[in-house]
């Protein structure tokens, strides 16, 4: 088995000292199929037939699964084999309260491996012909997400656990700036804008946004409606939660 | 067994860790693994005038960490020094604070190596949604081994992982109920609250108080701002 403990940045990582911002943009030239191509190797090192990478989001319905890739890219399996026989729900929920990774299956070798990881829960599963090792994982911004593999005959040394899931993590957070690269790609939001955005997410009302940045009132609403408009959002508070969401705003 | 033993049993990776006292236990025996003199573990809470840090748990002497005040910990924790979880973390010397740019100048430093932080890791920690920062600091530089700090890092965040409920005792958790929540998910959404009150069949009325309630909880001001409160927090 190949050991990669801090695998080639897939992309390269922030590094700029404190108080100098490198736009988001600069830093992001990896592409989704390089993503893919990591994920596989990751995947092979596992010795696991199949992989999936997700992101978790929360709406009215509880924690939901949202596939960014899996290993038909670029098409997806629609019988998610990587999944078979596991509650997503109760995936989802347990990715977004914890880090700890949790399996499933009755591959005899593996089981024995992972029932040794005290820290690593089994989740239930209907399907017993494969094993699957799910990791939760979290960008820098702070969106949740999750890998998962299986396969008949998936392996992991105890040790190596947190080598997997350090790659997973840099993984994840790649794949994540690429969608988020791609996001930006459509209208350019100006400085200014995403400044009265900001403000507006801190309660200030158009009248305190126009006194702290000097402008008019008018300008201000004018600032927020255009930026209503590039994030196709409807009104003020729907392109708040849609530029947090986004990463545009912090 | 002995009660000493029943401790670092417990306190062991992957051991339950069940209260603040094996929480304690558990920091000293990362910091020994890794021959680290120091841990202070925070949390950062978004608020008006930027991220706030709140301080979790601690060994640094109490001289210290007032006299570095709470934005040059923030500073520390977060800035440039902060890995995340698979990658190779890096340190600031105080003796030559110069390693990282802009992370300390040269009086704060002085300060840190007086105080007794000579080399100082911030380690991005992450449990499920929830994000920490553990810094570790040795007297003198060079003893902590930056190899080891990546399984310490996982480590710390499985181990945690198994104790939300004292992570959040401290820290802002989901106060609101599930309508509050579901109407200022919807809201959120760009619904206006004659749509939110069509979805969830209720009243416009109805919308209007749980959003009042949900402001309310969140201490925000207004609409916008509790959406954004709710989604830094990770509420919806």
């Amino acid at each position: 088995m190949k050991r990669r403990l801090f695998s080639a940045p897939i992309v390269e990582q922030n590094t700029a000292p404190l108080g100098v911002k490198v736009p988001a943009q600069t830093s992001a030239t990896g592409k989704l199929p390089d993503a893919v191509r990591h994920c596989r190797w990751i995947a092979t090192d596992l010795n696991a037939e199949h992989f999936g990478v997700y992101m978790l989001n929360v709406s009215s319905e509880g924690v939901t699964m949202t596939a960014c890739f899996d290993s038909n890219y670029p098409e997806f399996c629609r019988a998610a084999p990587q999944l078979a026989g596991i509650d997503r729900k109760q995936l989802a929920r347990h990715a977004r309260a914890s880090t700890a990774p949790c399996w499933w299956g009755k591959n005899a070798a593996f089981a024995d491996v992972m029932q040794d990881l005290p820290f690593a829960p089994r989740i239930g599963a209907s399907d017993i012909s494969t094993s699957g090792l799910a990791f939760p994982v979290n960008t820098e911004r702070g969106q949740s997400g999750v890998v998962v593999f299986s396969g008949t005959e998936l392996m992991a040394e105890a040790d190596s656990i947190h080598e997997f899931h350090g790659r997973c993590f840099s993984l994840f957070e790649a794949v994540y700036r690429i969608r988020r690269t791609e996001a930006e790609r459509a209208p350019a939001i100006s400085r200014r804008e995403l400044e009265c955005l900001r403000l507006t997410s801190a309660g200030c009302t158009s009248e305190e946004i126009a006194r702290q940045l000097k402008l008019s009132v008018h300008t201000a609403n004018q600032y927020l409606t255009q930026t209503a408009q590039k994030l196709n959002a409807v009104n003020r508070m729907h392109a708040v939660a849609k530029a947090l969401r986004l990463g545009l705003i912090g | 067994m002995t009660a000493t033993a029943q401790r670092s049993d417990r306190t062991k990776v992957g051991g339950r860790l069940a209260g603040r006292g094996d929480l304690t236990a558990f920091l000293m025996q990362l910091c020994e693994e890794v021959e680290a003199d120091c841990y202070l573990l925070l949390a950062m809470h978004q608020t008006h005038d930027g991220p706030q840090p709140e301080i979790v748990s601690s060994n640094w002497i109490y001289d210290a960490i007032q006299l570095a005040g709470h934005a040059l910990i923030a500073a520390l924790a977060q800035g440039p020094l902060a890995t995340g979880p698979g990658i190779r973390p890096q340190s600031v010397t105080t003796a030559q604070p110069g390693t990282i740019d802009g992370v300390l100048d040269s009086e704060e430093a002085r300060m840190l190596d007086v105080l007794g932080h000579g080399e100082i890791f911030s380690l991005r920690l992450h449990i499920g949604h929830q994000r920490l920062f553990l810094l570790l600091s040795s007297a003198d530089a060079g003893i902590i081994d930056p190899a080891k700090l990546s399984k310490i890092q996982f480590n710390c965040c499985y181990a945690l992982s198994q104790m939300p409920e004292l992570l959040s005792a401290s820290r802002l958790q989901d106060p609101l109920s599930d309508r509050e929540r579901e109407c200022l998910f919807w809201v959120s959404e760009g619904k206006t609250t004659d749509d939110v009150a069509m979805i969830l069949g209720v009243s416009s009325n109805t919308v209007n108080s749980y959003i009042t309630h949900a402001i309310q909880k969140l201490s925000a001001s207004n609409r916008a701002m509790a959406i954004a409160t709710a989604i830094r927090n990770g509420i919806i």
